[in-house]
């Protein structure tokens, strides 16, 4: 029986074509991104050794920088926006019993989407004239704003609609970690006479902090990668107010063939997140015991 | 009266909660139904008032939304079954197979995968496909998608494979099937639900992705979905009504297959994400 599970021609045959494309597609461009990072090819002419100079220019590039910055607000915006609103709905939804159903199923609708689709649904919801936001405005006799066109807004109704995208998502996931809670610990609360609020507050989330402690992960995972959206909705304008670090990176490399400097800024990418992933391992992970009930 | 006010209050708040997130479709649907501009612009959010379901038919031909909803239908389904195939394979021999130190050696190096985010690589595999005379072809997009599935798939495949017990298949085993058999007529029924999920998690994630399909693809009859309507919006900026229609129509088949499916896609993705 040992010998018909270690034929190693089947072996091979079910490892290999993994291995293959594993290496076609993540290996191989792993390499080409340190090779192609330290010269200053452009796509055309043959690829020159340049050292350090991309990482260097990286360093100083100003609107690299801004595009960094443009990532972090999407960080802050899930950690200090939607994280509340994740906990508040999923508490609010792990109490009622009626429609919990319904609520759970259409939160959850919008992350199942396509975001350039999502995308042109909230440009029109955006829209100078016929947006929601602009009549809204017109009820009280406002100027309309043009939202995905001025400088000041442009970010913030991306960062809305994104939110708009993936709470539901989360919400779902914080639901069914707050209806695994054994039902006793919250009756034995109430018979000593805790308030709804008070079990929320002292019982219910300090016991789900492990998992919003992944909602945490997952943002800040979701917020390194963040392009589409923003392709979709504003290419990185107004004047690169938008303009988020994958985006910055796509457009120099296929705008404008700087894929020397491109590959090099994907590298800063990775370290960027590498970095951000430790501090969220000292900040979050580290307190994060294990709960046993 | 409290108590009344104290059940109710969470149904408020949560019905203004669904009103946001069901509000734009709303107002698409409204919107498609309108004959024009002017329609749109007077009154946003009334009820249509002569239902133009020409927009439909207009937009399925002049937008071509048929041949980009095949293209995406065709390119989601075919990497997803390609890479749930590969995928369960390799798992299986990584799980189940007894050469165990090859297969943790290849599981580790699987796993670094993992840790790269997603974008980061983009450059150097559009570089590749130029390389490879694939840009422009359906193929720079079918291989990406079911290689970038890999790693995600293998690794949450053989977190369940694992954890089947041996003896089913060892009886079978000595009483002579093939490893081959055992495989396909034993582990793969055994890992079905597993199976569902991460196909359920590739194909949805296929048929959205947009950012290869931007870079890798420019012919208009190659064009996916997310790429095509995004296309069909900057063309037909001046009819509205045709844009909104193309959004319904291109939306409608994954609210109904959620319909149907509600629970294995909430299951399947939300356990996707904490596992893997």
């Amino acid at each position: 029986m040992n010998k018909t599970l270690r034929n190693p021609y089947v072996y091979l045959l079910f490892v290999l074509p993994t291995l293959g494309l594993y290496g076609l597609f993540f290996v191989y461009p792993v390499l080409q991104s340190v090779f192609y990072g330290l010269t200053n090819w452009d796509g055309l002419t043959p690829a020159k050794y340049t050292g350090l100079d991309n990482f260097v220019k990286a360093f100083n590039d100003e609107d690299f920088w801004i595009s960094v910055k443009n990532n972090m607000y999407f960080i802050l915006f899930s950690l200090f926006v939607q994280v509340p609103l994740i906990i508040l709905f999923s508490l609010l939804i792990s109490g009622v019993k009626r429609l919990q159903g319904f609520y759970k199923t259409t939160v959850f609708l919008p992350s199942i989407l396509s975001t350039s689709i999502i995308g042109i649904l909230w440009g029109f919801m955006y829209h100078p004239s016929i947006g929601l936001f602009n009549n809204f405005l017109g009820w009280f006799g406002l100027e309309p704003i043009y939202w995905l066109s001025d400088t000041k807004w442009a970010m913030l109704s991306i960062l809305v609609t994104n939110a708009w995208q993936w709470m539901g998502f989360y919400i779902v996931l914080v639901l069914a970690a707050i209806l695994a809670i054994p039902k006793e610990i919250n009756e034995a609360a109430e018979i000593d006479g805790a308030t709804g609020f008070q079990r929320a507050y002292r019982i219910t989330t300090p016991l789900i902090m492990p998992v919003i402690s992944v909602v945490v992960m997952l943002s800040i995972a979701g917020a390194m990668r963040v392009v589409d959206i923003v392709l979709v909705m504003t290419n990185g304008g107004p004047a690169g107010a938008t303009e988020v670090m994958a985006s910055y990176m796509v457009n120099k490399a296929l705008r404008y063939g700087q894929y020397g400097y491109g590959t090099a800024l994907s590298i800063m990418i990775f370290v960027i997140a590498l970095l951000l992933t430790a501090i969220y391992q000292i900040v979050f992970a580290r307190r994060q015991e294990r709960i046993e009930y | 009266m409290p108590k009344v006010i104290k059940k109710i209050l969470p149904h408020l708040v949560l019905l203004v909660y669904v009103f946001v997130i069901l509000f734009p479709f709303v107002f698409v649907v409204f919107s498609s139904l309108k004959e024009s501009n002017d329609q749109i612009v007077n009154a946003p959010f009334g009820f249509p008032v002569q239902m133009a379901f020409d927009n439909y038919a207009d937009a399925w031909s002049q937008a071509k939304i048929s041949k980009y909803f095949f293209n995406s239908a065709y390119l989601a389904v075919g990497s997803a079954v390609s890479s749930i195939l590969i995928a369960a394979a390799t798992a299986y021999a990584l799980a189940r197979m007894r050469i165990v130190k090859v297969s943790k050696a290849i599981y580790q190096f699987i796993l670094l995968g993992m840790l790269i985010p997603g974008n980061v690589l983009f450059i150097a595999q559009y570089i590749l496909i130029q390389k490879l005379g694939l840009l422009d072809t359906h193929w720079a997009l079918y291989l990406p998608y079911t290689a970038g599935a890999l790693p995600f798939s293998v690794l949450l495949i053989v977190a369940f494979m694992k954890a089947i017990p041996s003896e089913m298949e060892e009886a079978a085993i000595v009483d002579g099937l093939g490893v081959v058999r055992s495989f396909i007529l034993i582990i793969v029924p055994l890992t079905m639900p597993a199976l569902v999920t991460v196909f359920i998690i590739n194909l949805l994630g296929n048929w959205n992705e947009y950012l290869l399909a931007n870079f890798f693809i420019s012919k208009d009859a190659l064009k996916t979905l997310p790429t095509g309507m995004v296309g069909f919006r900057d063309a037909f900026q001046t009819s509205y009504p045709l844009v909104f229609t193309g959004v319904v129509i291109s939306v409608a088949p994954i609210i109904v297959i959620y319909a149907f499916l509600q629970r294995t896609i909430i299951e399947g993705l939300t356990a996707g994400s904490v596992k893997g």
